[in-house]
C-alpha cells in the first residue's frame, strides 16, 4: 500500500501523545534531490514510512535548508507555501495530505492563536486535551484572514466495512448548523473560516469529533466505527441530530440496534413489525400483511430493496415480513417530505438497504427460533475490492402441523426461504459497482387440495462513478419479478393452475452535484412494466379446463427529477424538487365502451375499442412538486414545513381487510386513472434536558384523488373487466402524531401517541356507483387513536430487557343489520360500510436479551432472546363475522395471540 | 367458477391459539329497505314479484309486506304488463293469460311504491332473457363417507352435465327438489308404514362455463346425500330446474354467495350489501335490495333406485316393546308415548313405542304417493 495512499481517510482512532519526530535525523545531504528520492533514502535509513499520492510530488524537488537536521524541519520547509501538509505518528508513519493538515492537540501550532480569536480558541480548546480528538487543518493558512465562507465536503465511511454512510449527521454545534450525508456518505457544509468542533453521529455508530482549522474549500473523510453492542451511550445522539438536520418532516430510520431487541410474535426480529411501531403506521391488524401510512392504502408504499422494488412484502400471507433482518443496514421511512428521487406510490417509500460484504474479513451470523432459522456470510473475495454477502431463511414450521389432530390441518403444508445475494466490487475509488440479488418464496397447501405459491426476485446491478468528489453519477438497472400460482384439485374435473405475473424493468441515472450551498439531485428514471393480470388452465389432462389469459398489459413509466437542497442562512433551509412523471401503455388491449346511462356491467357495453400492438392505450402526465421547509429556531429545535404530490400508476386490487399475496396488480389504462396524493406537513422537533429527550409534534393533512373501491361481495381474482366492479372514490386523512423519546442511558423508552382520521368518499352519480349514498366513510384501516409505548432497560452491556405496549381504536366493520330471502335463500343485508368498529387492541410484549461474551476478538458471539407476546393475555378481537345457522344470523369473533406466547431465539455471530 | 380464496387460512389461525367465540355486537341500528324478489321465466305463469322491507336482525318479526303498489314490466317490443296483488299481501302475480316470457326479450319492471312507502319510483335494469339449453344428464355416482358417529357409510354424489348447443348460455343457476319413499320398520304394526318427503334446494348452485372447453359443464355437484337418514333406503327422486342466467344476475349471485361463505378471516372480501338491479328513480341513495330475475328453465328428473350400504339408522332410537297382559308400562309418565292396544289377541297385546314418529310417517312425510312417482317406467 506503499504510496497509494487515499489522502483523505483519516484514521482518527490514533490515540498516542508521543512527539517522536525528534529521532528522525536527516543524515545524508538531501540537496536537488527529488521527493521520491528522499522517500526511499529516509526510509531505508530511518524507520518511517511514507503515504501519499504520486501526482503530488511529481515535480517537488528538495532545496537546501540550512538548519534542517530531522525529517520534520525538512518538510516542513519543503512544504511551506504549498498545499501540502504531513503528520507523523509515533510508530513512523509520514502521512502526507493535501488541502488539510492533521494534527494531535499536544501539537498545535502557535500561529493558529494568531489568527482565530482567542475567545473561541479558548472555548473549545479546553476539552480538546481530555478528548481523543483530532485537529484537521483544511485549506491553505496564508488565507486564514480572507473573508467569506469555504465549504468543507467529503465522505463518511463505515471502518469496519467500508460501506459509506448515508444519513450521517454533520453537525457543527458552535454555529448550530449541520447537514446529513446523502445515500453515496458523501455531506457539504458551508461555514466561515475559524475553528470548529465538527460532529458525526449516525445511529448505532460511535460519535465522532472533529477540531477543525478551516482556512479553505477542502475535503475531509471520515471513518466512523460502528458498536458492536448497542449499549454504550455515545450512539445514541446520531438520531437526535438527524431529527433537526433533515430537510422532509416524516422521514423516520429505523434504529437497527433496537429493532432486534423488540419482542415480536413469533421470535424474529421483523422489519414491518418495526415499522408499525412507528407513529402513522397502522395495519389492519397483527398478522396481516401490508401497512398504512397516514391513511393511505397499503399499495400506495414504495418498498424498495436496494433500490429494486418488492411488490410482496410478507411470507405466509403476512406473518413474517420477506425481507430477512440479518442483511438490512439501513432503513428509512418517508411518510412525508418523499424526495424528487422516488416515485410511483403515493403514501410513502420504505427504502430498505442491505450490506455490503465485508471487504477485510470472513464474518457471519446465524439464528434460530421456533419458526425459521437463518444464517448469513460475508467476506472478501479479494481483499479490499470485491467482497460478498450471501443470506438465507427458511422455515421449518411443518412440523407445527403434524402435531395438529385435525386432518385438513394436519394434511397442510408451508414452507418459505428468502435468499440474498451481492457482489461489492471497487476497482477504484472513482468507481464501483454492485451486483445484488433477492428471492423470496412461498408455498403452502391446505387441506391438500389447493397449493398457493408465490415468489419475489429482484436483480440490480448498479454503477456509482464518481466524476468528482462532488460530482456524483449513479446508474441502476433493475428487474423484479413477482407471480403467484394457485393450483387447485378441488372439483376433479376442473383441476385448475391459475396464475398472475408482474415483471417490472427500470433504469436509474440518478446524478449529484454539490455546488456552494446546493446540493443538485437529478435524474430520469423509466421503468417498463409487463403485467399478466391472470392466466388459467388445466392442471390436469383430465380437467375440462380450457386454457385462458387476460391480456397482458405493458406500459412505460418515465419520470424526470431535478431536486436542490439548499442552506439559505444558517436558520433556513430549502429542498425544492420537482418531478415529471409520465404514463404510456400500450396495445394490444381491448376496451369496452359503458352506456353512460346505468352501472358498467356485462350487459352495458355497447362498443368496444381494441388497440393494436404498440398502440398507446392509454396517456398520463403530471408534475409531482416537493418542497421542504426547514427552519432551524435554535440549536435544540427545529420547524419543518412541507408540501408534496405523488402519482401512481400501479394499482394493487383487493377488497379484503387485508391485502393478500393473491392479490393482483393492475396498471393504470384506459379506465384506471393515476392515483395523485397531495400532502402538506408540520413538524415541530425539540430537544430537551441536555439533548436527552426529544419531543415531537407533527400534523398532515392529505388528499388522495382517483382511488377505487369496489362493489360489495366482489372477487377480484381472475377479473377481466375490473371497470364494471369498481366504484371511483376519493379519499382524506388527517392527523396529529406527537412523540417523546428518550434514546439515551440505561432506561429509554418512547411514547408516541396518534389521531388520525382516513375517510374515503364515492365519487359516482348513481346508487350502484355510490357508497353510503356518497358520504365520507372511514377507511378499512382508520384507526383515530394509536398508542405506542416501548421502555428499554439495560441492566448491563450484556443483559436487557424490553417491552413494548400498543392500543389502538379497533378497525371500522361492516355489520349485517338486516335479512332479506331471494329464492328462498336468506341473505344478509348490510350496514352503511365501516359504520361499526370492533372492541379496541391492546397487547404489552416484553423480551429480554442476554448477549454471551463481549470480548471483540473472540470467534463468536452468541445471544439469546427470551420474548412473550401478549403478556397480558388480552383476548384482542381480530375479526368479528357472521354466520348463518339455519335461519339466524349468529356473530363470532376470532381472536389470534388470545394468549401470551413465549418464545426463545439463539443468534450467533462469527 | 369457484376460485378459492385464501380464507382457508382461518384454519392456521386457529392453530395459532386462536379461537372462535360467540359475539353479539352491541347497539347495531336496524335499517330497513325495499326488498324485490321476483323471477319471470319462459314457463307458463303467473309469476310472482314479492315487494317488502327487510327484517331487522335478531328480531322476531316476520318481514313487512308492501301492499297497494303499482307494479308492471315492460319488454323490448313494447310490451307492458300490469301485475295484481294476490291473495297473499306483498305478493303481485302476473296474467298468465296474456304474459309469458320469451327467450331474447328484455324485460324491465316498474315499481310505485304505496303512500307508506312515501309514493317513490323505482325501475330495474333492463334484464336480458338468455334461452336455457336442456340438461344433458343428471346422475349419480356411490361414494363412502367418514359421517361422524357412524362410521363408513355410502351414499351418493349427484352430478349434472350441460352445454349451450348454439353458445349463448354461459352462466347457470340450478334449483332442485329432491322427493324420497321412506317406511318405518318392519318388526312391528304401525299406523301408517309408507310416506314421501319433499324439499327444496338450499344453498346457491351456480356456474360459469366460460372457460370451460365448449362451454361443457360436466360432473357439476349438485348435492351430496351423505347422511345415515333414509333418503335413499327405498327411492329416490330429484328435479333439476336449470336456469339461464345473463351476465349481471350471474355476478350478483356470485357475490350472494362470496359473502355467506365468510369465515373471518382477513383474507375474506371485506362484507358489504350487494347493488340490486331494481333502484330508486326519485333518490338514488335509497338502497333497494333483492333482485329482479329473468331466467328461462329446463328440468330434468331423474330417479335413484339402488342399495347403499351401511345401515339405515333412522329409526334406530324407537324403543319398542311388546307388552302382553296389563302388566304397568314402565316410565309411562315420562314422555310421549304412542300404545297400539290388540285387544282380540290373547292375551290383549300392546306395542308400545315413545315415539310417534316410530309409529306412523305422517308428519315426516306425507302420506300421498308424489304424481310423478312412477314416471321412471
Amino acid at each position: 500500500m506503499r504510496s497509494k495512499f487515499c489522502i483523505m481517510v483519516i484514521t482518527l482512532c490514533l490515540c498516542c501523545r508521543l512527539a517522536a519526530q525528534e529521532k528522525y535525523t536527516v543524515t545524508w545531504e538531501f540537496k536537488a534531490q527529488s521527493f521520491r528520492e528522499f522517500v526511499t533514502k529516509a526510509e531505508s535509513l530511518l524507520p518511517v514510512k511514507f503515504y501519499y499520492k504520486e501526482d503530488w510530488i511529481a515535480d517537488l524537488k528538495l532545496s537546501d535548508c540550512p538548519g534542517c537536521t530531522t525529517v520534520p524541519s525538512v518538510l516542513t520547509s519543503l512544504f511551506n507555501g504549498t498545499s501540502l501538509h504531513f503528520f507523523i505518528d509515533n510508530s513512523g508513519h509520514i502521512v502526507i495530505t493535501r488541502d488539510f493538515a492533521v494534527k494531535r492537540p499536544d501539537v498545535v501550532n502557535e500561529d493558529v492563536k494568531l489568527y482565530i480569536p482567542t475567545a473561541y480558541f479558548a472555548e473549545s480548546g479546553g476539552e480538546q486535551q481530555k478528548t481523543e480528538n483530532m485537529f484537521v487543518e483544511i485549506g491553505n493558512k496564508v488565507d486564514r484572514n480572507r473573508p467569506g465562507n469555504v465549504s468543507v465536503s467529503g465522505y463518511v465511511t463505515n471502518s469496519d466495512t467500508h460501506e459509506k454512510i448515508g444519513g450521517a449527521t454533520v453537525s457543527v454545534p458552535k454555529l448550530s448548523k449541520g447537514t446529513i450525508s446523502n445515500e453515496y456518505g458523501f455531506y457539504s457544509i458551508t461555514l466561515p473560516r475559524g475553528t470548529y468542533e465538527v460532529q458525526f453521529s449516525f445511529v448505532g455508530m460511535k460519535e465522532k469529533k472533529i477540531n477543525l482549522n478551516l482556512f479553505g474549500t477542502g475535503e475531509m473523510n471520515v471513518d466512523m466505527k460502528g458498536m458492536l453492542i448497542p449499549l454504550k451511550e455515545t450512539f445514541i445522539s446520531a438520531e437526535k441530530n438527524t431529527t433537526l438536520q433533515r430537510f422532509e418532516a416524516g422521514a423516520e430510520k429505523i434504529n437497527l440496534s433496537s429493532f432486534r431487541l423488540t419482542p415480536t410474535s413469533l421470535g424474529e426480529p421483523d422489519l414491518m413489525k418495526n415499522i408499525l411501531l412507528i407513529s402513522g403506521v397502522q395495519s389492519a391488524g397483527e398478522g396481516s400483511a401490508g401497512f398504512n401510512v397516514r391513511g393511505g392504502s397499503a399499495d400506495q408504499n414504495l418498498i424498495l430493496i436496494d433500490g429494486a422494488p418488492l411488490y410482496n412484502t410478507s411470507h405466509f400471507f403476512g406473518f413474517f415480513s420477506a425481507v430477512n433482518s440479518d442483511i438490512i443496514r439501513d432503513v428509512t421511512l418517508y411518510k412525508g417530505g418523499i424526495p424528487a428521487r422516488y416515485g410511483g406510490r403515493i403514501s410513502s417509500v420504505l427504502d430498505i438497504v442491505t450490506i455490503e460484504g465485508n471487504p477485510n474479513k470472513f464474518s457471519g451470523s446465524a439464528g434460530i427460533s421456533p419458526i425459521t432459522t437463518r444464517l448469513m456470510v460475508e467476506g472478501p473475495i479479494i481483499k479490499d475490492t470485491l467482497s460478498y454477502v450471501l443470506a438465507a431463511r427458511t422455515t421449518y414450521s411443518n412440523w407445527i402441523f403434524g402435531l395438529i389432530k385435525n386432518p385438513d390441518i394436519r394434511e397442510s403444508r408451508a414452507l418459505f426461504y428468502d435468499m440474498n445475494g451481492s457482489l461489492t466490487w471497487n476497482p477504484d475509488k472513482k468507481n464501483k459497482f454492485e451486483l445484488s440479488a433477492y428471492h423470496s418464496y412461498d408455498n403452502s397447501r391446505f387441506n391438500s387440495d389447493a397449493v398457493y405459491g408465490y415468489m419475489n426476485a429482484t436483480a440490480l446491478l448498479k454503477w456509482q462513478h464518481f466524476f468528482t468528489s462532488r460530482f456524483i453519477s449513479n446508474f441502476s438497472i433493475n428487474n423484479s419479478f413477482y407471480k403467484y400460482n394457485v393450483t387447485d384439485r378441488e372439483v376433479e374435473t376442473e383441476e385448475y393452475f391459475r396464475s398472475h405475473r408482474l415483471n417490472s424493468t427500470e433504469l436509474l441515472a440518478d446524478f449529484n452535484l454539490f455546488r456552494g450551498n446546493n446540493n443538485f439531485n437529478f435524474g430520469l428514471d423509466m421503468t417498463m412494466y409487463s403485467v399478466l393480470p391472470g392466466s388459467y388452465r388445466p392442471a390436469s389432462p383430465t380437467s375440462s379446463v380450457v386454457s385462458h389469459s387476460i391480456e397482458n398489459e405493458r406500459a412505460l413509466e418515465t419520470a424526470l427529477y431535478l431536486e436542490d437542497k439548499i442552506t439559505l442562512t444558517d436558520y433556513l433551509s430549502v429542498n425544492a424538487g420537482m418531478r415529471v412523471s409520465s404514463f404510456l401503455s400500450f396495445g394490444p388491449q381491448t376496451v369496452y365502451m359503458y352506456d353512460p346511462e346505468i352501472p358498467r356491467s356485462g350487459s352495458s357495453i355497447y362498443d368496444t375499442l381494441y388497440y393494436r400492438r404498440g398502440a398507446i392505450s392509454g396517456k398520463y402526465a403530471g408534475l409531482e412538486p416537493r418542497l421542504s421547509l426547514n427552519f432551524r429556531l435554535s440549536g435544540t429545535s427545529s420547524l419543518k414545513i412541507n408540501y408534496n404530490r405523488t402519482r401512481q400508476y400501479i394499482h394493487l386490487l383487493t377488497n379484503s381487510m387485508s391485502i393478500s399475496p393473491t392479490d393482483t396488480w393492475k396498471l393504470s389504462g384506459y379506465y384506471l386513472k393515476p392515483q395523485i396524493g397531495d400532502q402538506f406537513a408540520a413538524g415541530l422537533y425539540k430537544f430537551m434536558f441536555d439533548k436527552k429527550l426529544e419531543a415531537s409534534a407533527e400534523i398532515y393533512y392529505k388528499t388522495i384523488r382517483n382511488m377505487i373501491d369496489y362493489k360489495g361481495g366482489t372477487t377480484l381474482t381472475f377479473i377481466e373487466n375490473i371497470e364494471q366492479e369498481t366504484i371511483d372514490v376519493r379519499g382524506k386523512s388527517y392527523g396529529l402524531e406527537l412523540g417523546l423519546k428518550e434514546t439515551e442511558g440505561k432506561v429509554r423508552y418512547s411514547l408516541s401517541y396518534t389521531f388520525a382520521r382516513t375517510f374515503i368518499r364515492s365519487t359516482g352519480k348513481s346508487g350502484g356507483e355510490m357508497i353510503n349514498s356518497g358520504n365520507w366513510y372511514p377507511a378499512n384501516y382508520d384507526k383515530p387513536n394509536d398508542l405506542v409505548v416501548t421502555y428499554n432497560y439495560l441492566f448491563s452491556r450484556r443483559l436487557s430487557f424490553s417491552a413494548a405496549y400498543t392500543y389502538s381504536t379497533g378497525r371500522p366493520i361492516t355489520y349485517p343489520v338486516a335479512t332479506y330471502r331471494i329464492r328462498d335463500n336468506l341473505v344478509v343485508q348490510y350496514s352503511e360500510r365501516n359504520k361499526y368498529r370492533i372492541p379496541d387492541y391492546s397487547r404489552l410484549d416484553v423480551s429480554c436479551k442476554i448477549s454471551g461474551n463481549l470480548k471483540s476478538k473472540r470467534a463468536a458471539h452468541p445471544d439469546l432472546t427470551f420474548s412473550v407476546y401478549n403478556l397480558l393475555g388480552r383476548d384482542n378481537v381480530y375479526s368479528v363475522y357472521f354466520k348463518r345457522d339455519q335461519e339466524i344470523i349468529k356473530g363470532y369473533k376470532l381472536s389470534i395471540f388470545g394468549r401470551p406466547i413465549p418464545t426463545v431465539t439463539f443468534n450467533f455471530n462469527f | 367458477m369457484n376460485y378459492m380464496r385464501p380464507a382457508i387460512l382461518f384454519l392456521f389461525m386457529l392453530i395459532l391459539a386462536g379461537c372462535v367465540t360467540s359475539y353479539t355486537p352491541e347497539n347495531i341500528e336496524s335499517e330497513q329497505a325495499l326488498v324485490v324478489e321476483g323471477l319471470i321465466t319462459d314457463r307458463p305463469g303467473p309469476y310472482t314479484i314479492n315487494l317488502s322491507v327487510s327484517i331487522p336482525l335478531w328480531s322476531a318479526n316476520k318481514a313487512v309486506r308492501m301492499t297497494g303498489c303499482t307494479v308492471w314490466i315492460t319488454d323490448d317490443a313494447n310490451g307492458s304488463y300490469t301485475l295484481k296483488e294476490g291473495s297473499r299481501i306483498g305478493s303481485y302475480l302476473t296474467d298468465s293469460a296474456n304474459f309469458r316470457g320469451v327467450p331474447g326479450r328484455t324485460y324491465t319492471l316498474h315499481i310505485i311504491t304505496n303512500k307508506g312507502m312515501e309514493n317513490l319510483n323505482y325501475d330495474s335494469y333492463p334484464m336480458k332473457m338468455v334461452a336455457a339449453p336442456p340438461v344433458d344428464s343428471v346422475y349419480y355416482e356411490k361414494k363412502l363417507f367418514n359421517q361422524n358417529g357412524y362410521g363408513i357409510v355410502e351414499g351418493c354424489q349427484i352430478f349434472l352435465n350441460t352445454h349451450d348447443p348454439a353458445g349463448e348460455c354461459r352462466f347457470y343457476r340450478w334449483e332442485y327438489n329432491e322427493t324420497w319413499e321412506f317406511s318405518l320398520p318392519h318388526n312391528y304394526t304401525v299406523l301408517n308404514r309408507t310416506c314421501w318427503i319433499s324439499q327444496n334446494s338450499e344453498g346457491i348452485l351456480i356456474k360459469n362455463s366460460s372457460s370451460l372447453e365448449n362451454g361443457k359443464i360436466s360432473r357439476f355437484p349438485i348435492l351430496t346425500i351423505s347422511n345415515p337418514v333414509d333418503r335413499l333406503s327405498v327411492k329416490y327422486s330429484i328435479l333439476v330446474n336449470q336456469f339461464s342466467l345473463n351476465e349481471d344476475e350471474f355476478y350478483y349471485w356470485e357475490k350472494i354467495k362470496n359473502m355467506t361463505e365468510a369465515t373471518g378471516g382477513f383474507y375474506d372480501i371485506v362484507p358489504a350489501s350487494i347493488p340490486s338491479n331494481v333502484y330508486c328513480l326519485d333518490d338514488v341513495t335509497k338502497k333497494v335490495l333483492g333482485y329482479f330475475c329473468v331466467s328461462s328453465v329446463t328440468s330434468k328428473r331423474i330417479f335413484i333406485r339402488d342399495s347403499f350400504s351401511g345401515e339405515n339408522m333412522m329409526y334406530y332410537n324407537c324403543p319398542t316393546g311388546i307388552y302382553t297382559g296389563t302388566t304397568t308400562i314402565p316410565r309411562l309418565n315420562d314422555s310421549l308415548w304412542v300404545i297400539i292396544t290388540y285387544p282380540d289377541s290373547v292375551p290383549v297385546q300392546r306395542i308400545v313405542t315413545s315415539k310417534f314418529e316410530c309409529v306412523s310417517c305422517i308428519g315426516r312425510g306425507s302420506g300421498t304417493e308424489p304424481s310423478f312417482w312412477h314416471d321412471d317406467k
